[in-house]
């Protein structure tokens, strides 16, 4: 039966191959929207896990979210210094780090921050963490060796660069699978002060202080203006390279876009929220704020699925359409079997299972080509934005293969019930 | 050796004023060879289908094999006496491209799982009696003389009470008509098979010992022959 079956798909091997294709290529479809659209879910999940609260200033908690948490460039309104200073000296906090953007470096961004995230985000893969104004850490992502001199350049593309000051690479985090992996973590204060707002060391005049601590555009690269005309710009020059670190936070702290903060428990966690909610700051758990996200997004996911489901539907009309001619002439051929002694059993099994093999075959070739563009496409999404998004199946997916097989099994039955209850005679005439 | 004995058999198509086949009755010696002519359309490849059992007659009818009753069978029940004791060989062979000579030869014995452990050899050995050697050859490559000859050695492996043929030299050249009509009989004889032919061929219809022809259905006449036997 086996030899029989094998022969036949041999010798009708084109069509069998359009027919292994077609089915192929349309479960790749639905299997590569399916877990393209669950790495993203879970791995901008636990991008977001790995930052319990972030603080900012009250408006778009999706905005906080995208810039604290996705390093995504966009205008943040300031918060007071002075929440930094109260967060630090707050028993239920772990560690809290301020994070000031503003720079990139070859499309690489630059976020101020403090040792405390530098060193509580990975462990350090090489080399060691800053430890003056003019040195800066790296993300696993970023390709540049160590001691090596960024020149920030002021905005994402296209801006001036600082001709101030050069970081010096230090040392290299170990991977996370969050975008902080593209990250070239520099000391706040360094970015305060190509920014005209630094608030210490340099005698800023108190105004200044006032001043930024209340504009919701300083330290934001998008406002080429404010930055212009602040009257600290004379001050660049002033960098001193060589500045100690200061992570001693005072109400002076210049105004920052986001704090990151990692409660002592989930209690503290659940509190600090509370009190920092309203009264000048908005605090969120990225993970809710996702969730959030997703729900609005749940749509779009539908609007996918939905063209998934459509293509899949076509391209199961043209099997059947391809197969009922592929297997009608042979319909007959092996209907006239029966008429040699072959019993009518082995008519059915033979149309079933030469059918069956071509859409088994179909199906696991579609995942594992579904397989395959997904990982692609994670691995080109993980480029760009140095979020890891995990590519795999998960056990609800057996369920779903074996539903899929038993559907396609039934599928086939059509045509070899045909050739069952066709009689031998007829075939004979044909 | 089987005997036939048929009763009554009517055979109709909806659309058809009169029966396509409307026999009587009919008996046929075991051992006989027998030779079926007439017109074309005249009903004679329906007879054969009636015969094997691949189609049924009207109610009322028997089709008596060595006094079993196929008229009266399952489907199921039939296709496994068909494969036991029918010997079918057809006018455009029915064989399968992609399988060689011999694999054609078990294929329903394997289908049905009836194969005996000396089937493999009684293949090679019928393929040898018509006048085949490569068994392993594959059948599109082949002649359709040599073809027809692989479908007689498919028909005789379970060693058919009866062997049945339709037009068994029709679409063949003289040459291998010739050789396929005196296999048919050399082997019906050596196998111990009664032998019913439907043929126009008189080199087929003339070695056999009697004649029925069918006209319209009905049986027009029956001749025995004997001073011509085989
Ligand atoms: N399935 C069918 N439906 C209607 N008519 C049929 C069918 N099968 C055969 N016939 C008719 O029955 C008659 C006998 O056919 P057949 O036995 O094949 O003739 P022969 O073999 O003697 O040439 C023909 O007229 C044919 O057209
Ligand atoms: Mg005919």
């Amino acid at each position: 039966m086996t030899r029989f079956i094998f022969a036949d798909l041999r010798r009708l091997w084109a069509g069998s191959l359009v027919v292994v294709l077609l089915i192929a290529f349309a479960t790749a479809l639905g299997v590569a929207v399916t877990l393209q659209e669950r790495a993203l879910r879970l791995g901008s999940a636990r991008a977001a896990d790995r930052f319990d609260l972030v603080v900012g200033a009250p408006g778009s908690e999706t905005q906080l979210l995208l810039s604290s948490v996705f390093l995504q460039p966009s205008p943040l309104p300031l918060m007071s210094g002075d929440v930094l200073s109260k967060l630090a000296a707050d028993p239920r906090v772990s560690w809290t780090a301020p994070v000031g953007f503003g720079d990139s470096f070859s499309g690489y961004p630059i976020v101020g921050t403090s040792t405390a995230l530098a060193t509580n985000l990975s462990a350090m893969s090489e080399g060691r963490v800053f430890s003056k104004a003019s040195e800066a850490v790296i993300g696993a992502a970023v390709t540049l060796p160590l001691g090596y001199a960024v020149k920030p350049m002021h905005g994402t593309a296209g801006g001036e660069t600082h001709t101030e000051l050069a970081y010096r690479i230090t040392g290299r985090l170990a991977p996370t699978g969050t975008s902080w992996d593209r990250a070239i973590l520099v000391p706040i204060q360094a970015v305060w002060g190509l920014h005209g707002m630094d608030a210490y060391g340099h005698e800023a005049d108190e105004a200044h202080a006032e001043n930024t601590a209340g504009d919701p555009a300083a330290g934001v690269p998008q406002d080429e203006a404010a930055h212009h005309d602040d009257p600290g710009h004379g001050e660049h020059a002033a960098i001193d390279p060589d500045a100690p670190l200061d992570e001693h936070w005072t109400a002076e702290t210049p105004g920052l876009p986001a704090i990151l903060v990692k409660p002592k428990t989930i209690a503290d966690a659940y509190k600090l929220r509370q009190d920092y909610r309203g009264n000048g700051t908005l605090a969120v758990f990225p993970g809710e704020v996702l969730t959030n996200l997703y729900a609005t997004l749940g749509d779009a996911k539908r609007v996918l699925s939905a063209v998934a489901v459509g293509a899949q539907i076509l391209v199961a009309a043209a099997v059947l359409m391809v197969t009922v001619m592929h297997i009608g002439q042979r319909r007959r051929q092996i209907g006239a079997l029966r008429a040699f002694g072959a019993p009518q059993s082995a008519v059915l099994m033979i149309v079933w299972l030469e059918l069956f093999i071509l859409i088994a075959l179909g199906i696991l070739l579609g995942f594992a080509i579904g397989y395959g563009a997904a990982m692609l496409l994670s691995a080109m999404f993980s480029g760009e934005s140095g979020i890891v998004l995990p590519v795999g199946f998960i056990r609800d997916d057996v369920k779903s293969v074996i539903a899929i097989v038993l559907f396609s099994a039934v599928l086939a039955l059509a045509p070899a019930l045909l050739a069952y209850r066709q009689s031998p005679a007829a075939a004979l005439r044909a | 050796m089987l005997s036939l004995d048929i009763n009554s058999v009517s055979v109709s198509y909806s659309g058809l004023p009169t029966p396509v086949l409307d026999i009587a009755s009919l008996s046929i010696e075991a051992g006989s060879r027998v030779a079926i002519t007439g017109a074309s359309g005249s009903g004679k490849s329906t007879l054969v289908h009636i015969l094997t059992g691949l189609e049924r007659c009207a109610a009322g009818g028997s089709i008596r094999w060595g006094g079993v009753d196929i008229a009266e069978m399952s489907e199921r029940s039939r296709d496994r006496w068909r494969g036991a004791h029918i010997g079918l060989v057809m006018q455009d062979f029915h064989l399968f491209p992609g399988l060689s000579a011999v694999d054609n030869i078990l294929l329903p014995a394997r289908l049905s799982r009836a194969v005996k452990p000396g089937d493999p050899d009684r293949a090679l050995m019928l393929l040898y009696a018509v006048g085949l050697c490569r068994a392993d050859q594959t059948i599109e490559t082949m002649s359709r003389g040599e073809m027809q000859r692989v479908a007689i050695a498919r028909a005789l492996l379970r060693k058919p009470g009866v062997l049945i043929a339709d037009e068994p030299t029709a679409s063949l050249d003289s040459d291998s008509g010739d050789a396929v009509a005196r296999l048919l009989i050399d082997l019906s004889v050596s196998n111990e098979s009664t032998l019913i032919v439907v043929s126009h061929d008189p080199r087929l219809t003339g070695r056999l010992e009697r004649r029925i022809t069918l006209s319209a259905g009905r049986i027009a006449s029956d001749r025995e022959h004997r001073e011509k036997a085989a």
